[in-house]
């Protein structure tokens, strides 16, 4: 057979920016949690203010992390499973230093209090249309290197990302349909409503595609590979694909529940959330059940603990989202810190830990190698699960708190509580929300440090053995 | 049944284009998804299915990559 020759040099950068991405999020997101709990670290500053920063926070973990992991790991699942090289190595690396650039200039842009005002779509104009070039550019070499494959079928990973790759492309360019005023501000060509509804079916989709479609992609390669066994059913992740491209569409209006949107919209959203638990679950057990009959290896791959234990947490937060939806359960948790508990049960437990497994996984593989330490991982491990376990548990506590305060009266019809006593009612849990997020901080710097020194290690090894031959 | 009636009734002379589409694409897509489901379920095509879960591990001999 004829050696296929794979492009993995940028595939290892965009491994290596996704842990430093992930240390530099996570530790703005511990400030801002911070300065929740302790305001004074605003230090009077309008840069540093959580309003400024916030935005911050979330495109460096969804954009910079997300996106360089979801680069990694597509590049490298495409070349294998398709038993060729990448299409365009030159234009795999004009993503990487597409991408890189982009991620400064939100960096610049975002603390200045330059922004579109839109949920995870802050970026002004410019910047819009660069990320769609560049995740062009990503998105036509991915599909133009499974056209060139060696094997007949397309491995259902790789369906996983090309439905990211169509479903955002449409998403992002319909939200980010502006009119520019100028080189930082624009206007949304959209008004009120319309406005609100464009707006969530993105910010959901967002969820719903990049960070849910395009993490099951890894899910369904990282993990047979670590596990070393085949996915326990095939005939259900061709189920857990389609019924996802064809739901998750439908569910933004359940953001918009109780405003001026019409009520059978957010009725709408919600019945088809719930009905998503279905596929949702139905892939969560297809990956769990992929260790049917070899859970011993949890004992001992730290790796793969990272890939079940994201599964898991997948099922949780895809149960907690349709239940919160409801119209009943969403007049209570609508606004609330509830929200944020959810949101980061699914991106600190789903999110960051399947794409850490990964991460480790393609580490050894790309450097030919193990891990520095093994014991580093467990480790992390440990910090990744407890800190968002502590992290969410805070926030439930707190947002259920707050929705019952905001709602309680009296018998004259007066509301008991002032807004300002449920903020003061919040502190506890804002320090204890904090720690929960210094926790996995930390997880992700001891992963870093692991992985500087397995390179370290392996370029060492490398030195050895050329000297030896 | 008489409630039941009057809760689906639809005044179909009051449908835009919109309103068309719309419901055009859900009934698709509802059609689409019953189509996938008979397609995945039915056990002829189990093995042609199944026999895919093994493309992970039908790769070429090494973990590395070649020198170029």
């Amino acid at each position: 057979m004829e050696e296929t020759k794979y492009d993995f040099d940028v595939v290892r950068w965009f491994t290596i920016m996704a842990v430093v991405y992930l240390v530099v999020g996570t530790l703005v997101g511990v400030y801002i949690a911070s300065e929740l709990a302790w305001p004074a670290l605003n230090m009077d500053l309008a840069e540093l203010t959580f309003g400024r920063l916030r935005p911050l926070h979330t495109n460096a973990v969804i954009f910079a992390f997300g996106g360089c992991a979801l680069f990694a790991t597509s590049f490298y699942a495409v070349q294998r499973t398709g038993n060729t090289s990448l299409w365009s190595p030159k234009m795999a690396w004009f993503t990487f230093w597409g991408w890189n650039l982009i991620i400064v200039a939100a960096v610049i842009t975002l603390p200045l209090g330059i922004t579109q005002s839109k949920e995870y779509a802050e970026l002004e104009w410019p910047i819009d249309l660069a990320i769609a070039v560049v995740w062009l550019s990503w998105g036509f070499n991915f599909i133009m290197t499974i056209a060139k494959r060696k094997t007949s079928h397309i491995y259902v990973a790789n369906w996983f990302f090309m439905g990211m790759f169509v479903m955002i492309t449409y998403l992002h360019v319909v939200n980010s349909l502006a009119i520019p005023v100028g080189l930082f501000k624009s206007y949304s060509i959209f008004s009120g409503v319309q406005d609100a509804m464009i707006q969530w079916w993105w910010g959901h989709n967002a969820v719903g595609f990049y960070l849910t479609a395009g993490f099951l992609g890894i899910m369904y390669y990282f993990v047979p590979k670590q596990a070393n066994r085949p996915v326990f059913s095939y005939r259900l992740s061709v189920l857990h694909f389609w019924a996802l491209m064809f739901g998750y569409v439908w569910l933004g209006a359940h953001h918009l529940q109780y405003t001026a949107l019409p009520d059978w919209t957010g009725s709408l959203g919600a019945a088809v959330s719930l009905a998503m638990i279905i596929p949702s679950w139905g892939g969560a057990i297809n990956g769990m059940m992929t260790l049917s009959g070899a859970w011993d290896k949890l004992r001992t791959d730290y790796i793969l603990r990272f890939l079940i234990m994201s599964l898991a947490f997948y099922a949780m937060s895809t149960f907690e989202g349709p239940v919160m939806s409801s119209k009943t359960v969403n007049a209570l948790s609508h606004y609330t810190d509830w929200t944020i508990g959810h949101v980061h049960s699914g991106a600190l437990g789903w999110v960051a830990m399947v794409a850490a497994g990964a991460l480790y996984h393609l580490v050894e593989k790309l450097w030919n190698t193990r891990m520095y330490s093994a014991r580093l991982v467990n480790f992390h491990f440990w910090t990744s699960t407890i800190g968002t376990v502590v992290y969410i548990t805070a926030m439930w506590v707190s947002g259920i708190m707050q929705g019952l305060m905001w709602r309680d009266y009296d018998e004259f019809g007066t509301l008991t509580y002032t807004f300002a006593e449920s903020v003061a009612a919040m502190h506890p849990y804002y320090a204890m929300r904090a720690i929960g997020g210094m926790i996995f901080w930390l997880g992700g710097a001891i992963m870093l440090y692991n992985v500087i020194m397995t390179v370290r290690q392996a370029s060492a090894q490398r030195s050895t053995a050329t000297a030896r031959a | 049944m008489n409630n039941l009636r009057e809760y689906f009734h639809t005044n179909w002379a009051a449908m835009t284009l919109h309103d068309w589409i719309g419901l055009i694409i859900t009934v698709a897509a509802f059609i689409g998804m019953v189509w996938i489901y008979a397609r995945v379920f039915n056990p002829k095509n189990k093995e042609r299915y199944e026999s895919q879960r093994h493309i992970p591990f039908d790769e070429e001999n090494t973990d590395s990559e070649n020198e170029k």
